[in-house]
């Protein structure tokens, strides 16, 4: 936006030829626009690429948590990792959660969004009860809802009529991140598919409606052909918020590994590494690990969009 | 996915990042405002700062102590802080010793110290400002003063041990006839006869109460009972050079199914485990296998109940023991008056400990257990013998109070008390854990177990 205000500014006041008027708008660009962006990227800089770098260079040393006598050991770290039960352990953890998070919110959040969409009284409470939880810190939704998991005391089994140790057996422990995790975050999904909703132009239904569609037919035929790039990057950006599930599995536990390690994600695991058996060079190898498998399912994702657009055309 | 839309994703966790760095590089601010302020309101001529892990009624307990001592030392002022207990504590403490800007005090688990690399990390005690304050090392149990001796040098200041209990609730015991006539639950000597006492302490219990409550999914508890139970039968854990695994499957499966009875048996509910098992036990039910550390929470529930060491099943006498000892986090310039006060300080609390034994634990300076008032408390006198009776793990780098051996073997342990491992199996998982944990090196100073200097 500041580059074409700029360029306004610079045009009329000079006839100079296309290459010099491209190289004076980038400059006054970038003094205009750089100093809007120069916190962000300082920030980036300090807490997201500097920590990268150094994360790769100590993947491959030994460092420990105090900081000295780190000497480099090649891919040492790397070939440990790659035989290392626990690690694909947690990341089976991970990928389970995900397995699970991702339908099940896509799913729910679509719903809730119909749901809302068509009620006609009282819209604004809807809308806030299912966007609300999304506001909690996950610390707070997290320990809700070890309370409503009590086994003895707690309200989901006191409801429901069953003696279900969902915090303590590791066939419910994730079942319980799982469903804690629906009820925090769908309120995002959520939104994101009543704006795309309301998007959506009105005289299609009518249209359909006089052809003779009925409410099934028009869902089927409008609602979700129009909300397929919606659903696109809510898969996506679950996908990736779920592969990095961490604290309100490790709040549930406690901060333990939940029962038989059956909670213990990825992101745990490295943070076990790096700070309980103070191996921060082991550490950094499951983390760029784990960054490339992270940018391997982003990338294939994109991949995979690029090719269907071809072949739509 | 599309540029537009990838962004918002990103720039949430990018914001995030950044925040968070704020957040840390704030409070390290604020940790830096705090020590310069607090030294300038001192009128004090030696300032000792002093990090410890205790909160709850342990919290308070310690700064009685730190009040009396502030009390009858006037020129030393006290500047303590309380951190969060278990691992985020230690990373911290290696930290700032790392760092160079660690506290004259600190309170470790014992077990940890072998692992904390000691001489890097931690520094030596002076024997002579100890005895100048009155510490004597024959006033300590001669086996816990050796593991805090590493090198040759002693690296730890215990200043109790606490150990697992087995609590017992006088009233529905008694209901069953397996109180004794001194009004303590009868002895116990073989897992038959624990078993028995359970069977009748089952009928004698409130209906939806279980028998007795043993974190059976918990893998710090279940580690720390195995420990007992293991040593109870003799068992051993590597060769004195650290070379070789000598741990015994044979008996660890006998421990493992003993563990296992409880639950497979339905003694231990399965739907109360943690701390549930306290809860139960405060509601009616007859036993609860606890740290001692729970003694000031069945108090304050005015409960009718003892507290035994965990019964001899396998013929010795032996429950697991931890320790919280005072050390000195590496400082380059250690000295002075400053070290001094420091010595004089933990001194002064490992020989005032009496408030300490409220909270369960049992203080390491022996000659407070004869003393009358320590001997009226109860129900601390009746598990004091746990002092002579210690299980511990071994005494290796990677051992110690939620530690790594812990936290690779308790769930091993966890799996088969539950019952998704089998006895047998779970032990020979143990095992190979073992062999790997040895060959595996001390990320502090690229050694193993066997070349570390640190077993002494």
């Amino acid at each position: 936006m500041t580059a074409t205000s700029a360029e306004t500014i610079v045009r009329p006041s000079r006839a100079t030829t296309a290459a010099d008027s491209a190289g004076v708008r980038r400059r006054q660009g970038f003094q205009h626009g750089g100093w809007f962006v120069a916190p962000f990227l300082a920030l980036f800089a300090l807490f997201v690429v500097w920590p990268l770098l150094r994360g790769l260079y100590l993947s491959f040393t030994d460092a420990n948590i105090s900081g000295d006598s780190a000497h480099f050991v090649g891919l040492d770290n790397y070939r440990e990792a790659l035989k290392d039960p626990l690690m694909w352990d947690a990341l089976g953890h991970s990928a389970y959660f995900t397995l699970l998070v991702v339908p099940c919110i896509t799913v729910l959040a679509l719903l809730l969004a119909m749901l809302a969409h068509h009620i006609e009284r009282g819209k604004w409470l809807w809308r806030l009860c299912f966007f609300l939880p999304f506001l909690l810190p996950s610390t707070v939704a997290a320990n809700l809802w070890q309370w409503l998991f009590n086994p003895g005391t707690g309200m989901i089994n006191h409801v429901f009529g069953l003696d279900t140790p969902w915090l303590t057996d590791k066939s419910y422990a994730m079942l319980a991140v799982v469903i804690t995790t629906l009820w925090w975050t769908v309120g995002f999904s959520f939104l994101l598919y009543l704006a795309a909703l309301q998007g959506i132009p009105a005289h299609l239904y009518e249209a359909a409606k006089l052809d003779g569609a009925n409410a099934w037919h028009r869902i089927l035929h409008i609602t979700l052909p129009m909300l397929r790039n919606i659903t696109g990057l809510v898969v996506a950006l679950q996908i990736l918020a779920s592969l990095q599930v961490f604290d309100q599995a490790v709040v549930m536990q406690d901060f333990g590994p939940g029962p038989e390690n059956s909670t213990r994600t990825f992101v745990q695991y490295t943070l076990e590494q790096g700070f309980t058996s103070y191996r921060v060079g082991y550490a950094s190898a499951i983390s760029i690990i784990f960054f490339v498998l992270i940018a391997a399912v982003a990338l294939a994702r994109m991949w995979l969009l690029r090719n269907r657009e071809e072949g739509g055309r | 996915m599309g540029q537009g839309m990838g962004r918002p994703g990103l720039n949430r966790r990018h914001f995030l990042a950044a925040a968070g760095g704020l957040t840390v590089a704030g409070s390290f601010g604020f940790a830096g405002l705090g020590t310069g302020a607090d030294a300038l309101a001192s009128g004090a001529d030696t300032r000792v700062s002093y990090w410890n892990l205790f909160s709850g009624g342990d919290g308070y307990n310690m700064i009685a102590m730190l009040d009396s001592f502030r009390r009858d030392n006037p020129g030393i002022d006290v500047e303590d802080s309380t951190l969060q207990w278990g691992s985020p504590f230690y990373t911290k403490l290696a930290m700032a010793a790392a760092g160079n800007r660690a506290p004259d005090l600190g309170v470790m688990h014992l077990g940890r110290v072998t692992g904390f690399s000691p001489g890097r990390l931690l520094d030596p005690w002076d024997p002579v400002l100890l005895a100048k304050y009155g510490v004597r090392e024959e006033d300590f149990n001669p086996e816990l003063w050796k593991r805090a001796v590493i090198d040759g040098k002693l690296y730890a200041l215990p200043l109790d041990i606490h150990v697992q209990l087995c609590f017992y609730r006088k009233d529905v015991l008694k209901k069953a006839g397996l109180l004794g006539e001194d009004g303590r639950i009868v002895p116990v000597t073989s897992t038959e006869e624990w078993f028995d006492v359970l069977k009748e302490a089952r009928k004698a219990t409130a209906k939806g109460r279980q028998t007795i409550g043993l974190w059976h999914n918990d893998q710090n508890f279940q580690w720390w009972f195995f420990v007992a139970f293991y040593t109870q039968l003799g068992g051993t854990w590597f060769n004195d050079a650290r070379t070789d695994v000598t741990f015994d499957t044979d008996k660890a499966v006998q421990v493992l199914e003993f563990l296992r009875k409880h639950v497979a048996d339905g003694y231990a509910d399965p739907s109360f485990g943690g701390n549930a098992g306290a809860e139960q036990f405060v509601n009616g039910a007859p036993f609860a296998w606890e740290g001692n550390w729970s003694v000031p929470v069945f108090d304050a529930a005015k409960l009718d109940y003892g507290a035994t060491p965990l019964p001899p099943v396998f013929g010795r006498r032996a429950t697991h023991a931890e320790s919280h000892s005072f050390v000195l986090p590496h400082q380059a310039g250690r000295g002075g008056a400053t070290n001094e006060g420091a010595h004089r300080l933990a001194a002064y609390v490992v020989q005032h400990a009496r408030q300490w034994a409220a909270g369960g634990h049992i203080p390491a300076h022996t000659p407070t257990l004869s003393t009358a008032a320590y001997r009226k408390l109860r129900p601390q006198n009746e598990y004091v013998s746990a002092m002579d009776h210690q299980a511990t793990e071994p005494k290796v780098w990677f051992a110690g109070s939620t530690g790594i051996l812990a936290q690779r073997v308790g769930p091993v342990v966890v799996s088969s008390t539950t019952g998704s491992a089998k006895p047998g199996a779970a032990a020979r998982r143990m095992r190979s854990t073992l062999a790997e944990l040895l060959a595996m090196k001390n990320p502090m100073d690229g050694r193993t177990a066997a070349q570390g200097g640190a077993t002494a």
